[in-house]
């Protein structure tokens, strides 16, 4: 018995550098390989577009994408822990000043030049940028689009402002319902208030509740909701949208695979104008893209490869690929010159909201904004209150929760 | 040389009790004192890593937050928490009865079939019931109505409708814990009391006062505070049903824990918000030993 544990023993020993040797040179390479971590909330495809380009910078760089749910509490939990925190992370922009704020970001022009940037969208630019610094290298945007049935809703029957759009439901010309959305949600709503040239909070963390345009864009706002069901949250829009009882919607992208999968020929329209101002519906924009984590900025051995990663990502095929992927739309300017992108109606209307959509706002304050503007929107197109008498309350307890925030 | 070997016992039984404390220490004790440390420094994302200490004023701050709309939510939490427990104790009760009804058939079944709703993620059942059975467009429920002639009705659009429907919903959810605490204590009674009372000829609602009840109350008297601590802090039924955002319904109840999370807990400013915390776990603090002291004197 000893005999034969010897024996298996020394082949073991025997083995060992065998095997070790058999792929020396690989993992030599990937002993010398920078690792680079990406945290990112994607989906399968998104980040499998990306890996795919950042695999080109191997064997020098390996970058690991790594899916992380909650993503935005966990940086805020390990954020500045070199031994826990991700180099990089891939997500929307509305949060970079939270993280700004904390200290765990450092400006990508630290590793490119703002003349790199010169051929992106000024609107992801303007979205990544917070207190004068960048902090995002944009990679694809989304907003909201006007989106119709054609059955219900002929090409020229598409309304071009407002009061068309108003005229449209009260005709009942589009079956049960001529237009809905999610008319009680932060996101939604804000396009409405853009288009009164009102807002939801400024540069500097004040709350617009209270303000003329605002008040005006939520008053104007309610005869539309009156005319739409009470509860419209995403499920009741999508499942009433793809069932053909409503005739045009505002909707995401997101939404899109759903509305062509369950047969509905979808048509895409510009923003109706309102009419009162003569100012398109501006919707918000979230941009999404790469943030560097100040932990990895200050590592020298990772200083370099993250420049790495940033420069290839400057290409404008990363943005056609990840837009074919997530069927969002490109930041870069060039990769709307490729025919791919050129022949998507729904990518080129995209790139047309660009020139209107506002990006969310990215200071920390708008974090309870989001919680109080839900609030304002259900006192007044689902309880009936004033629509002054709730700006003015909203707007004082957007106030109390910014100076409670600070 | 007993009392030694008593002291020897004892210890052993401390020394097999330390894991366990332990790990509660970490799980329960630690975060409770961590919270209450934060609550006295100037946590929040402006001063994320190098907060310091600011002493009570997050607790003075703290206070603005107790208004009216706090006692509102107060008054609803009670309310919320009383109404759930009559209903859950009667309702299991009777279903538990029903389950020890002598030479029922199929009783695994309908104890398996009860069981359900225990064995799906709360998060799941509650988003089910909002889209599935309260939806005005969709829901189960108006699609019965239209079927009657009758007009759909909006069910978590007021107040009143959406306290119904989310206590609804926290009976579907909380049942099942009950209806087996109740059927495991009603199978512990002795059968020849029954028999007695059967021969005295006790109706079943005598046997259920003057027997079954007193028989069980001990059994269950611990499950039954566990519970009504659970109902107290309940935050997801009502949050998921009428608040969550981007698909709020027009109610606006609140108990305590949804309205701090909704004036508190958003602002991302730790210090504030570990206070209030610390102010709710006092409260809850004050309700258990309150709790503990009545069920005392009551079986003294």
């Amino acid at each position: 018995m000893k005999r034969i544990i010897t024996i298996i023993t020394i082949f073991i020993i025997m083995l060992l550098p065998v095997g070790c040797g058999g792929s020396g040179s690989e993992s030599d390479e990937a002993n010398r390989a920078v690792k680079l971590t990406i945290w990112h909330d994607k989906e399968e495809g998104v980040a499998a577009a990306l890996k795919e380009e950042l695999d080109k910078l191997k064997p020098e760089i390996e970058v690991n994408l790594e899916r992380k749910s909650g993503l935005t509490e966990a940086l805020k939990l390990v954020g500045n822990d070199p031994k826990a925190a991700p180099d990089m992370y891939f997500f929307a922009h509305d949060k970079l000043g939270v993280y700004s704020e904390m200290g765990i970001l450092t400006p990508i022009t630290e590793f490119i030049s703002e003349d790199e940037l010169l051929n992106f969208l000024p609107m992801t630019i303007s979205a990544a940028t917070y207190r004068g610094e960048i902090y995002q290298l944009p990679i694809y945007f989304e907003t909201l689009l006007f989106m119709y049935n054609r059955a219900l809703m002929k090409d020229e029957q598409v309304p071009k402002t407002t009061e068309e759009l108003y005229q449209f439901m009260q005709s009942g010309a589009g079956g049960r319902f001529g237009f809905i959305e999610q008319h009680s949600t932060a996101y939604y709503s804000a396009g409405w208030i853009h288009g009164f040239g009102g807002g939801i909070i400024d540069l500097d963390g004040t709350a617009l509740l209270d303000n003329e345009e605002t008040i005006r864009a939520l008053g104007y706002r309610k005869k539309f909701v009156e005319m739409m069901p009470g509860e419209t949250e995403y499920a009741t829009v999508t499942v009433l949208f793809i069932e053909g009882r409503a005739a045009s919607t505002i909707g995401g992208p997101w939404l899109v695979p759903t509305i062509r999968q369950s047969g509905v020929d979808l048509g895409f329209a510009k923003m109706p104008v309102v009419s009162e101002t003569g100012l398109p519906i501006a919707p918000f924009s979230g941009i999404q893209g790469l943030h560097v984590l100040k932990v990895a900025a200050d590592n020298p051995v990772k200083n370099g490869a993250i420049k790495e990663v940033l420069t290839l990502l400057l290409n404008p095929d990363i943005g056609v690929a990840m837009a074919k992927a997530s069927g969002c739309a490109p930041a870069h300017l060039l990769s709307y010159e490729q025919d791919e992108i050129k022949n998507d109606e729904l990518v080129m209307m995209m790139r047309e909201m660009a020139e209107s959509a506002v990006p969310m706002p990215n200071i920390p304050e708008m974090d309870v904004m989001w919680v109080v503007l839900d609030n304002l929107l259900v006192d007044i197109n689902m309880r009936g209150v004033d629509v002054v008498e709730a700006c003015f309350e909203a707007q004082k307890r957007a106030e109390n929760l910014i100076r409670a925030m600070r | 040389m007993k009392h030694a070997n008593q002291k020897l016992s004892s210890f052993y039984a401390w020394l097999l009790a330390i894991p366990a404390l332990v790990l509660i220490g970490l799980i329960v004790v630690f975060p409770i004192f961590y919270t209450g440390y934060i609550s006295l420094t100037n946590m929040n994302i402006f001063n994320w890593f190098t907060f310091r200490i600011v002493g009570f004023r997050n607790y003075f701050n703290a206070l603005f937050l107790f208004d009216s709309g706090f006692l509102t939510a107060l008054f609803v939490t009670v309310l919320w928490t009383v109404l759930n427990m009559i209903f859950q104790l009667v309702i299991a009760f009777t279903m538990a009865s029903l389950l020890n009804i002598e030479k029922l058939k199929y009783r695994k079944v309908y104890k398996t079939l009860l069981m359900f709703p225990w064995a799906m993620p709360g998060y799941v059942s509650i988003l089910l019931w909002k889209n599935g059975m309260f939806n005005s467009q969709f829901g189960l429920l108006n699609q019965w109505l239209e079927r009657l002639g009758l007009e759909p009705v909006r069910w978590l659009a007021n107040d009143v409708s959406a306290f119904v429907s989310s206590m609804v919903v926290n009976l579907w959810l909380a049942l099942p814990f009950m209806i087996m605490i109740i059927d495991g204590a009603l199978q512990s009674i002795d059968r020849s009391y029954y028999e007695s009372a059967l021969i005295e000829g006790a109706s079943w609602l005598k046997r259920s006062i003057s027997l079954t009840i007193p028989a069980i109350k001990p059994i269950i008297g611990p499950a039954v505070i566990i519970t009504i601590f659970t109902t107290f802090k309940q935050f997801d039924v009502i949050y998921l049903l009428t608040q969550q955002v981007g698909s709020k319904t027009g109610a606006r109840i609140h108990t305590v824990l949804t309205y701090a999370y909704e004036n508190a807990f958003v602002t991302n400013n730790y210090g504030y918000s570990s206070a209030i915390s610390m102010i709710i776990f006092a409260l809850l603090l004050g309700f258990s030993l309150s709790a503990r002291y009545l069920s005392k004197g009551e079986n003294e």
